[in-house]
């Protein structure tokens, strides 16, 4: 048998080499055999790519085209505008979009120095007999459902926030504007919360593995100068990472906009602008677990999936930044982003 | 370096590195406490969760309580078995339905390059930060509304939309750790391209293959969103029970929703760990 | 995720499982998994044929009741969550009589119910407030039966350390409350109304349904009804399913949402469906009625109200407010609805001694619940109406 090389590349590679080149009867029959096998296996593989991306394809046109109705009647206003009042026939995703980015921010705001400081702590100041099983807690932090998320929410949190936590942060001499007014319960602050620990092991492990990608050379060398370990993450090891942690917080942003079923336990479905962080709210995710079974067929409909659109927009947006940063800092796996959250 | 500074300043060098080193040392230790502040911050509310879920669900749970039918709330003896079963049922078609896709489509992109292969795994990035809600949307119109019925295979496809971009992105992850010249040593003596991919691509690749599917296995058992708009009844799926039990005021279906939660939370870690020993022992045994 | 690196140096094949050993127990673990998918039966309607056409004068109801039915059948049903304690009770006993009939109650809420009948994905709605002529005509299925099932009242509850016996409410001070003007228990709207009794200075924290519900239907239309500055305020004096005072208060998802907030929150006043009051031992509030006294809701109360619904039909089913010294006066029927076509005759004859079963024998257990019994012409509308159910070649399912 002979063998030719051709160009790397596992397609270009066997396009050119086939199954070897035998002569004769025998040669042409394993040929045929062969080529046969590789035409099943190949329309397998696009079987397999076509179903992904009809899927793919299906959603979003789905969504688009069944929100295409709420769309025209208000308008691409729609999105920024107006008030959510589906009895007196009012759609507008304007307060819902509100809400949504406020709790999102608040809720970085919580997570991403507790996030970022744990990272430091666990890749750069702990010492290893303690960093490996810690870190293994907070990897499982990640796997909690939502659900159970939410439930420890509403039934345990909720009586606390509305009987000491809200009151207490209203009394705070300097922020206690930020907190004013009824302490529901239910709120913009204790969703806030609440997606601040859905987000935090995503925050943690990606950073981490940024941190992981920065040379140990690097390190060294700040060493050598003489810095201590804070200088060396300071100086060294940050900068280097700092796409990374982008990534980090960019997904976890991703991930709390879209959080929908623990944020309807908790936020008190109140779609009007919120005076305080203690005042309920409605976000686009909660809105749609509360009202699109109950949505009337036509219009109503389609304005809740008209929200799906919205929300859709701004996760897809938001989650291809972060996987563009992902890709130019450490180039680790984006997937797990997915798989471990 | 005491030999390129004067004596005459040699002192006050010394004294001046000692205060630095000093005020160094200091921000050090003050970092270092605030970031075990962080850390204590960050596993408070994972102690907290697992506390409650435990010792609120713990008294609930029996072995009568897992094997009996749901009965109606003040009648004694009911279980959350339909609940139990229904999750593995959906979750079981939702695998059957992703893996063989996501191999292959994994597959595609590995062994492909090009545009086509690209975009689509630029979707499937894109595609792991959908909402599950829209998901469960999707699934609505594509297989309830046409059918005029609500069903575990709407609910199964709704989860497998959910963790087929996670899957494919996991795979092909894996295959890339196989070394490129044992794929074309096998295309190289003359195998079948779909033979080198069973026997070098998958059988190579299977630690990662195993632990990035359960990891994405154990995230679907765990959501409710794709499920409020496909199933009849709560009592279908472990999820939806705990989210209607829930957010009920009866202590009776609190109780409930506790122990679910103590399952599924069970059930859901056990996968997470399964998935994490997969990886380490085979990490350890190529070392 | 570690990556798991194969090195440059020539190397064994590792005993890994091979994928051939693999494959024969997954597929035999898949083939199961996917036959117990498609042949499960508790979650989809299970349409068995018919066999032989059952003979119409053997399905009577009434007097000459008798629950067996040949198939097994499953019955999937969404709806009011104010009927869920009543409805899950009374389907359970059902299936103790008759273990060929399962039913599959949703209780997401009336507008879920009234959906769902619409698009035809289930057997049967429940509604708190019967279907509006063009919600009947966006059905896909055809006419839709409305069938009276059950009497409850809307307890206005809450929970007030120190109130432990119910306190007197009227409409404009209770329009006061939801509308946010009057913000403090011990407001002098309210001590006028209860001498007596020391109210503490704790702050009202009102809790309304964020989705739309019967009780919030039957609350606004008593609002409308007593108060004129509940009508200004809201600008319309037609009440509506979905609670028009969104903005004040907090809004809870179902009675379930609302109930759990007031057992938990301390100042909290909301309203609920009286079942719902009743189980969580809630205190509620006697709520003046036209006669102007103050009425508590109890069975009797609220089956006064039902007595008086002499005409009752699904255009004509307001009991909000009757006359009577002792009527509750915020009380409703609760609808089941029920395509009159069937297309599978042996769901609508499971249907139809279904329900003919709950609106007789199945009232028994009512009061215990926190309804009141049917009273007996609503009993008959109900028996007349399930009698216009028919087959697919629209004879009648039932004999008259």
């Amino acid at each position: 048998m002979i063998y030719e090389p051709g160009p790397m590349g596992p397609d270009a590679v066997s396009g050119l080499v086939g199954p070897g080149r035998v002569s004769g009867v025998r040669g042409a029959l394993r040929r045929r055999r062969s080529r046969l096998g590789d035409h099943a296996y190949s329309a397998l593989r696009w079987a397999g790519a076509g179903l992904f991306g009809a899927v793919a394809l299906g959603l979003l046109v789905g969504v688009g085209s069944d929100s295409s109705a709420a769309l025209q009647h208000s308008g691409i206003g729609f999105i920024w505008s107006g008030t959510w009042n589906p009895a007196a026939g009012q759609y507008g995703a304007g307060i819902l979009v509100v809400d949504t980015l406020l709790t999102t921010a608040v809720a970085m705001v919580l997570m991403v120095p507790i996030g970022l400081g744990t990272a430091i702590f666990l890749s750069e100041l702990a010492p290893r007999w303690l960093s490996g099983p810690l870190s293994t807690l907070i990897g499982l932090l990640a796997a909690v459902p939502s659900i159970v998320v939410g439930l420890w929410g509403l039934l345990v949190l909720t009586p606390i926030f509305a009987n000491q936590v809200e009151p207490f942060l209203a009394s705070v001499p300097a922020l206690g504007w930020l907190f004013r007014g009824e302490a529901y319960g239910p709120s913009i602050l204790l969703a806030s919360v609440v997606l601040a620990v859905m987000t935090l092991p995503t925050m943690v492990s990606l950073s981490r593995t940024a941190f992981g990608g920065v040379p140990v050379a690097d390190r060294e060398a700040a060493l050598a100068l003489g810095a201590t370990r804070w200088q060396v993450v300071r100086r060294a090891v940050f900068p280097a990472a700092r796409a990374g942690v982008s990534a980090a917080v960019t997904l976890a942003v991703g991930r709390a906009l879209g959080e929908s079923i623990a944020v309807a336990m908790v936020i008190g479905n109140r779609p009007a602008i919120p005076e305080s962080l203690t005042t309920p709210g409605a976000t686009l995710g909660s809105a749609i677990v509360n009202q699109f079974a109950e949505a009337s067929p036509g219009l109503g409909t389609s304005s809740v999936i008209a929200l799906g659109a919205v929300l859709l927009l701004l996760t897809v947006a938001v989650n291809a930044g972060g996987q563009a940063l992902l890709r130019s800092g450490s180039g680790a796996p984006a997937h797990t982003a997915g798989a471990l959250r | 370096m005491s030999v390129l500074i004067a004596p005459s300043r040699r002192e006050l060098v010394r004294t001046a590195a000692r205060r630095s080193l000093r005020r160094r040392q200091i921000v050090g230790r003050i970092v270092l406490g605030l970031c075990v502040l962080a850390v204590v911050a960050a596993v408070a509310p994972l102690v907290a969760l697992v506390y409650f879920t435990i010792s609120r669900g713990v008294g609930t749970l029996s072995w009568a309580f897992l094997t009996h039918a749901p009965t109606p709330p003040f009648i004694p003896g009911g279980g959350i078995s339909t609940a139990i079963t229904g999750t593995a049922e959906i979750v079981g078609l939702a695998i059957v339905l992703a893996i063989p896709t996501s191999l292959l489509a994994a597959l595609f992109l590995f062994e492909r390059s090009g545009k086509l292969a690209a975009a689509l795994r630029f979707s499937a990035d894109v595609l792991t930060g959908v909402p599950s809600i829209i998901i469960g949307i999707f699934a609505y119109a594509v297989l309830v509304l046409p059918l005029h019925q609500f069903s575990t295979l709407a609910a199964a496809f709704a989860l497998a939309v959910l963790m087929l971009p996670i899957m494919i992105r996991a795979d092909e992850e894996a295959m890339r750790t196989i070394a490129l010249d044992l794929w074309e040593a096998g295309i190289a003596l003359g195998a079948r391209r779909g033979r080198v991919a069973r026997s070098v691509i998958l059988r190579g690749a299977l630690p990662d293959l195993v632990t990035g599917n359960l990891l994405a296995i154990a995230r679907a058992a765990g959501e409710t969103a794709p499920l409020l708009f496909t199933l009849a009844t709560p009592l279908a799926a472990m999820t939806l029970l705990i989210y209607t039990d829930g957010t009920q005021a009866f202590p009776s279906a609190q109780r409930t929703a506790w122990a679910t939660a103590l399952v599924l939370l069970s059930f859901v870690l056990l996968l997470s760990v399964a998935a994490r020993l997969v990886a380490w022992s085979i990490s350890r045994r190529a070392h | 995720m570690r990556a798991f690196r194969i090195d440059g140096r020539a190397h064994a094949p590792r005993a890994l499982t091979s994928p051939r050993r693999v494959a024969g127990p997954l597929a035999v673990l898949a083939i199961t998994v996917v036959a117990a998918g498609c042949g499960s039966t508790s979650a989809s309607t299970t349409k068995r044929a018919a066999g032989s056409a059952t003979p119409a004068s053997a399905n009577l109801l009434g007097a000459a009741y008798d629950t067996t039915t040949s198939a097994a059948v499953t019955l999937n049903g969404a709806g009011a969550n104010s009927i869920e304690p009543f409805f899950e009770t009374v389907f359970y006993q059902y299936n103790q009589k008759n273990p060929n009939t399962t039913v599959n109650y949703s209780p997401a809420g009336s507008s879920v119910g009234v959906t769902d009948i619409q698009q035809g994905t289930v057997a049967f709605g429940d509604s708190e407030i019967p279907m509006t002529a063009s919600q009947l005509a966006a059905a896909t299925g055809g006419t839709i039966l409305q069938i009276p099932v059950d009497l409850g009242g809307v307890a206005i509850s809450y929970n007030v350390p120190g109130l432990t016996k119910s306190i007197d409410l009227d409409g404009p001070t209770l329009a006061g409350i939801f509308d946010g003007s009057i913000t403090n228990w011990d407001d002098p709207a309210i001590a006028g109304l209860n001498p007596g009794i020391t109210l503490p200075n704790l702050a009202i924290k009102a809790v309304h349904r964020a989705d739309s519900s019967g009780p919030g239907y039957d609350l606004d239309q008593y609002l409308i009804d007593t108060a004129p500055a509940w009508v200004t305020a809201i600008g319309t004096s037609t009440p509506s399913r979905t609670w028009p005072q969104a903005s004040v208060g907090i809004g809870e998802q179902l009675n379930t949402g609302v109930a759990t907030y007031i057992s938990q929150t301390s100042g909290s006043i909301g309203f609920v469906e009286y079942g719902y009051a009743l189980q969580n031992g809630f205190v509620n509030a006697a709520i003046k009625n036209s006669a102007g006294s103050y009425v508590a809701p109890t069975e009797k109360s609220i089956a006064a109200a039902g007595a008086q619904a002499t005409s009752l039909s699904a255009t004509d089913f307001n009991v909000v407010n009757e006359a009577g010294a002792g009527t509750y006066p915020i009380a409703n029927f609760s609808w089941t609805l029920v395509y009159q076509k069937q297309s599978d005759s042996s769901t609508g004859i499971a249907l139809g001694k279904l329900f003919d079963w709950v609106v007789t024998s199945g009232q028994q257990d009512a009061a215990s619940l926190g309804y009141a019994p049917l009273p007996s012409n609503v009993v008959s509308l109900a028996q007349s109406t399930i009698r216009e159910l028919e087959g697919s070649a629209g004879t009648p399912l039932f004999a008259s």
